[in-house]
């Protein structure tokens, strides 16, 4: 019983927990009391558009910066006050591309390596190497890299020591298509295998294929937080858009468009299809054709932002 | 994972020495010649026509000097390049990130800028004796060898600890060179590399007194010759006094500067 009772502590304890964050430089506030926490093996997104903040609230948890106010803790660790405890535990893939002008791609992780005191760590090197397609080209030096190869040499670099969380700085920015499927396939991966990820990005469908939860944040504000698909639930509405054989039917205030029989509606989640067709005075017989279309992130951070502005 | 200082100092070292060692050509060739030619110039050419109150040979009274300026002008270049290159390149950030400190960064750039310094210096060392065999049909001896290598060491350290404290805090290019020829030139070449204190006009030597070079340099040319222009006590004090100085300053600079990048 004690075992369980400790256990269910350690896992109670946030995999990042970031409380009345504020970040000023000088006169303007980047970040503006910020309140949200990553859970134990989530990936959780944080989105908004450019120069929302999210890169500030990234620095603050790796030291690049100081919080103006705030504490930001990782797994309980405060990263101002025990960084020696709080770092070996982050994983940290900035959004610009870095040069190393010197080294090779296996020298470059060799030293990475090293800084978490890992001074031989050849088959980590090698598995993540493989992984991600870098193997082929560990003796280059990263100026011979594609940009879609140096953002892998970077993601290989947040993992050499296994961190439990994985903060991804707009990871796909400039990446093409396939590179970003296999990127998002990794990031589901290394969610599965237990890391935790806060993934920073503006590419809103990027955020609902991959965020079990996400927070809207613009200008430094939090304006939204919570899981991918209920906030796609509460903030879009169903285009339901179908054709039927000529029958008059009731009036609706969900129809947005009607030519010949084929109606639109824009549905709120909470109707059912059920409930329209019997508003309508409508059965499942009466219809020829029928498409649904989900809401979408994109519209619910369109909603999310169009009311606060 | 094993957070020792040991550990993160060595993880750093390794990097920094495989950083100078692939540059070999300007770390090794460069001062290979630059060596040969003040000792051709000064020490052969010149040095014929220059009389010492100490019965040295103007040739024999330069090596150290030159020994000493090269472990600290490589000493000061070496950090400060690295953490330059770092900044364009972006991944000073990957030292703040990791868990690497302030104490990790400073011991390991400064140990790789001293070993950078002290091949040089080596280097310097060897083409002085060949210059010196030729000239005077004998090598040149080393008196004190215990106390050469302490004020080559302090020397070393305390211009790493300098290039480094320059490079975090700089903003851009143009405030690297103005350090470099507006304070560091000047206080070599009026460290007394080249001259005896007492061949200068009192006014001057009383001013050179304030050039900590000074005393490094002499403090390496005790070591060789067992005298010099200022006392070993007065050495000693300084050159401790210097580094402790220098280590200061790197440490604030540290804590205030910037490691994102240009």
């Amino acid at each position: 019983m004690v075992v369980f009772k400790t256990m269910k502590k350690t896992n109670d304890i946030a995999a990042l927990a970031v409380n009345s964050l504020c970040k000023k430089y000088g006169n303007f506030t980047a970040v503006d009391k910020m309140d949200f926490s990553v859970k134990p093996g989530e990936i959780f997104g944080l989105l908004g558009p450019n120069g929302a903040g999210k890169t500030s609230i990234l620095n603050v948890i790796v030291t690049l910066e100081k919080a103006t106010e705030g504490v930001v803790k990782v797994f309980g660790h405060d990263v101002a006050l025990e960084p020696d405890k709080s770092k070996p535990l982050v994983g940290f893939v900035p959004q610009e591309l870095i040069n190393h002008g010197f080294f090779t791609v296996q020298q470059i992780l060799k030293f990475h390596s090293g800084y978490y005191g890992i001074l031989e760590n050849k088959d980590r090197i090698d598995y993540l190497m493989k992984r991600l397609d870098l193997y082929e080209k560990r003796d280059s030096k990263v100026r011979q890299l594609s940009g879609g190869m140096k953002r892998r040499l970077l993601i290989a670099k947040a993992l050499l020591h296994k961190p439990k969380i994985l903060l991804l700085d707009e990871p796909t920015a400039g990446v093409d298509i396939e590179l970003r499927e296999t990127l998002w396939d990794f990031v589901r991966e290394l969610r599965d295998s237990g890391t935790s990820i806060l993934l920073t990005t503006h590419y809103l469908e990027e955020a609902e294929e991959l965020c079990d939860r996400v927070g809207i944040i613009d200008r430094g504000v939090l304006k939204k937080i919570g899981p991918t698909s209920e906030l796609i639930s509460e903030l879009t509405q169903r285009n339901i858009e179908f054709k039927f054989v000529g029958k008059a039917i009731n009036e609706s205030k969900y129809l947005i468009k009607k030519e010949n029989n084929e109606y639109r509606f824009r549905v709120p989640n909470s109707v059912s299809l059920n409930q329209l067709f019997s508003d309508l005075g409508l059965e499942l017989s009466d219809i020829k054709d029928l498409k649904i279309k989900e809401g979408s992130l994109e519209e619910a951070f369109r909603e999310v932002l169009s009311h606060e502005s | 994972m094993n957070l020792s200082f040991i550990t993160l100092y060595t993880a750093l070292l390794r990097r920094e020495i495989a950083r100078f060692m692939s540059v070999m050509f300007q770390t090794l060739v460069t001062p290979l010649v630059t060596s040969s030619l003040y000792l051709l110039i000064f020490g052969v050419s010149l040095g014929k026509s220059i009389k010492l109150s100490n019965d040295l040979s103007y040739l024999g009274f330069i090596i150290p000097g030159l020994v000493m300026m090269g472990v600290l002008n490589n000493a000061y270049q070496n950090a400060s390049s690295t953490i330059i290159s770092s900044k364009f390149s972006g991944d000073l950030q990957d030292y703040k990130v990791t868990p690497l400190n302030f104490k990790h960064i400073l011991a390991a750039i400064s140990t790789a800028a001293l070993l950078r310094g002290v091949l040089v210096g080596i280097i310097t060392f060897l083409v002085g004796e060949i210059f010196y065999y030729f000239s005077h049909g004998e090598l040149l001896a080393i008196k004190h060898p215990f106390l050469l290598i302490l004020f080559i060491f302090i020397g070393g350290i305390s211009f790493a600890l300098l290039g480094l404290s320059v490079a975090f805090k700089a903003k851009n290019m143009d405030q690297i060179s103005a350090v470099g020829s507006f304070v560091l030139v000047p206080l070599i070449y009026l460290g007394g590399v080249f001259f005896s204190l007492d061949q200068l006009h009192p006014v001057w030597q009383k001013i050179s007194q304030f050039n900590p070079l000074l005393y490094f340099i002499n403090g390496v040319r005790y070591g060789v010759y067992g005298f010099a222009d200022v006392s070993l006590t007065m050495a000693l004090v300084v050159s401790f006094g210097s580094l402790a100085f220098f280590y200061g300053v790197a440490l604030f600079c540290l804590k205030n500067g910037s490691f994102t990048r240009w």
